[in-house]
């Protein structure tokens, strides 16, 4: 598949990741509740592991030589640099938009 | 005084919805432990309703704490002197019929113990000279009161407590707690209505008497259910502790009270209805923490509450709610039973309310809901550990975005944790547990059972930790959901709680205070209806 495609794509599924742990994490009583920055540093964790195994994913995935594997290493930066921005991105929107539930802590 | 604590308590559960409720507590002991605990009680009550001044707030609709309470006191001052003893208040040997009055005396109230004893701490289950004196000591306050003059606060409070009665007229209706077994509550019942009667046409000089026939007066029945260390020769050894009320006696006295309610027209007449509450297992030991000495008042007694008492509470809900009370004819008698076996009771909230228009799910809805609300604040969020549990509720609000309720002080956060510690559960400085009023009432029904179950009632630090909040009742339909395979119960409460839009014109809530209560109450209500 197309690293402009597979990317991104790999860049949601981490977010949804993100989004399944972050929910996993239970609310926290207490005068000083620690379950929110929890969720943040899921957030970043995958931010900072995405480019890592979308980068990895893109390796696994190049073809094994010639004029498409040139094409698909060429690919792969731009890809990953879509993919990066758009769980940077999206992660943002969906934090804005549900502000009062878990992943809303996210930023 | 105790029963009124647990009327209380049922206010701010929320089950007198949008009323506004006029308490006047009576004693003779205005230094007593009891009275002071329920005064401070009824306080903190009207301090976490009233906004930015301290005028008690005004009443809402379906959330908690949701009835207002006015608190009026009157005690009958027998703290002097020349009012200490019956023989000194009544000046026997004064006056031109001083012969007369000293037979008439004799005749009645034994000459060397009655008519001597220390009056400070109450009329000792002398029932017969506590309501002559009850009755002498409100329409002295009102003679005082027409008088105008050098009046105290007490007097004052009897007074605008009769004027509300009064400005209600046939409205009104008047619910009286106490024992028939004991001293003051035993003797005020009888007298109550007709001494209310006489003071306002004394306090009105005749203009405007209430008609005692129009107002509708309500009370227990209720007999012995504690006793206490039966006091020794050497206790009653001085004039001023010459009786001593001794609790072996309270079956007798129970028993010869009720058959004077059964068959008095005086009483038939002034009540419209008497509540039969009784205990009828092993009465509960009041002394353990004082084995030496008889407890007789003051500032030391302060008893555990007791599940009748709750039981009583009940009966003013029935008797404020009820829509057919007779206006005029004899009183009516009503009783309910439990289920009782293998020695213990298993009360149902029916057993409590009756089952008319679904009271009893409202009870266990309202009840359940506080009772969750306690261990969010206390358990989950530590205020039964020495920390802030409302000031954590709100963070939790404030962290997902809900930030309406900064304007609430921290001083006004304290005190809802300070109600619910003394609703709930507390640990001392030492790390010892304080039961505080539904762990009392829980513990005085042992080995029986009351809707909820054990774990609800933990006072283990362990157990508290693991305590699942929305899981509290002994019938699993009552569960919440735990909404997932790695959540519990206290997620869907945080999850309804951050979801949920509040409505301030169906609550009828006025300050921000307000509004967050009603904000835990409505996501405590949608996390119970998710079962």
């Amino acid at each position: 598949m197309n690293n402009y495609i597979l990317l991104p794509i790999i860049g949601i599924a981490m977010l949804l990741i993100a989004a399944l742990i972050s929910n996993i994490i239970k609310y926290e009583g207490g005068a000083n509740p620690k379950d929110p920055k929890k969720r943040k540093v899921v957030f970043w964790l995958f931010f900072f592991l995405n480019p890592a195994v979308t980068y990895a994913i893109g390796l696994l995935t190049s073809p094994e030589s010639g004029i498409a594997k040139t094409k698909h290493m060429d690919s792969l930066p731009i890809g990953l640099a879509i993919g990066v921005v758009v769980y940077l991105l999206v992660g943002f929107v969906i934090s804005k938009v549900m502000k009062n539930s878990k992943v809303g802590h996210w930023f | 005084m105790r029963c009124l604590e647990s009327f209380v308590h049922l206010c701010a559960i929320g089950m007198f919805d949008n009323q506004e409720i006029n308490v006047l507590t009576l004693d003779t002991d205005a230094t007593n432990g009891n009275l002071e605990r329920v005064r401070k009680l009824v306080g903190l009550y009207s301090d976490i309703k009233s906004g930015t001044t301290k005028d008690g707030g005004t009443p809402n609709h379906n959330t908690f704490f949701s009835a207002k309470l006015n608190l009026y006191g009157f005690y009958t001052d027998y703290n002097s002197t020349s009012r200490s003893t019956y023989r000194n208040i009544s000046k026997l040997t004064e006056g031109a019929s001083s012969k007369q009055n000293k037979m008439l005396s004799d005749l009645f109230l034994d000459n060397n113990s009655v008519q001597e004893f220390n009056l400070a701490h109450g009329y000792r289950a002398q029932t017969h000279l506590g309501s002559h004196l009850m009755y002498h000591g409100i329409i002295e306050a009102a003679r005082n009161l027409a008088a105008g003059g050098d009046v105290s606060n007490a007097e004052r409070d009897l007074d605008e407590f009769i004027q509300k009665i009064s400005k209600a007229g046939e409205e009104a209706r008047v619910f009286i707690f106490g024992s028939v077994f004991g001293g003051t509550g035993a003797s005020s019942i009888p007298v109550i209505p007709t001494a209310l009667s006489d003071a306002m046409k004394v306090r009105s000089q005749g203009k405007s008497p209430l008609d005692v026939t129009k107002v509708k007066f309500g009370s227990t029945l209720l007999t012995e259910y504690f006793s206490f260390k039966k006091p020794d020769q050497a206790e009653m050894s001085t004039k001023a502790n010459s009786v001593i009320a001794d609790s072996s006696f309270f079956p007798l006295n129970s028993q010869a009270a009720l058959q004077f309610y059964q068959g008095d027209p005086t009483v038939q007449n002034a009540y419209k209805r008497l509540y039969h509450v009784g205990w009828p297992l092993e009465s509960k030991s009041m002394d353990k923490n004082s084995p030496n000495k008889t407890i007789t008042g003051g500032a030391t007694q302060k008893n555990p509450c007791h599940f009748v008492e709750l039981v009583c509470a009940c009966a003013a809900f029935d008797f404020f709610n009820a829509d057919n009370l007779k206006a005029e004819g004899k009183a009516e008698y009503l009783f309910r039973t439990g289920e009782f076996e293998n020695g213990a009771f298993n009360f149902k909230a029916s057993d409590l309310v009756g089952n008319q228009k679904n009271i009893d799910e409202r009870l266990i809805d309202k009840l359940g809901a506080f009772l969750s609300l306690a261990h969010i604040t206390l358990t989950k969020n530590e205020a039964g550990f020495g920390n802030k549990g409302f000031a954590g509720l709100r963070k939790q609000l404030e962290q997902n975005n809900i930030d309406s309720y900064s304007t609430v002080t921290d001083k006004e956060l304290d005190q809802l944790d300070e109600y619910m510690r003394l609703f709930g559960y507390n640990f001392d400085s030492s790390n010892n547990f304080q039961s505080g009023w539904i762990y009392q009432v829980r513990d005085s029904l042992q080995p029986g059972n009351f809707i909820f179950a054990n774990a609800a009632f933990s006072k283990s630090i362990k157990e508290l930790k693991g305590l699942d909040v929305g899981k509290l009742f002994e019938d699993e339909n009552y569960h919440w959901e735990k909404g997932g395979v790695f959540s519990d119960t206290y997620q869907t409460f945080v999850k309804s709680l951050t979801k949920l839009s509040l409505d301030d014109s169906a609550h009828l809530v006025n300050h921000t205070k307000e509004k967050f209560i009603a904000h835990l109450h409505d996501g405590i209500m949608a996390s119970q209806s998710n079962r």
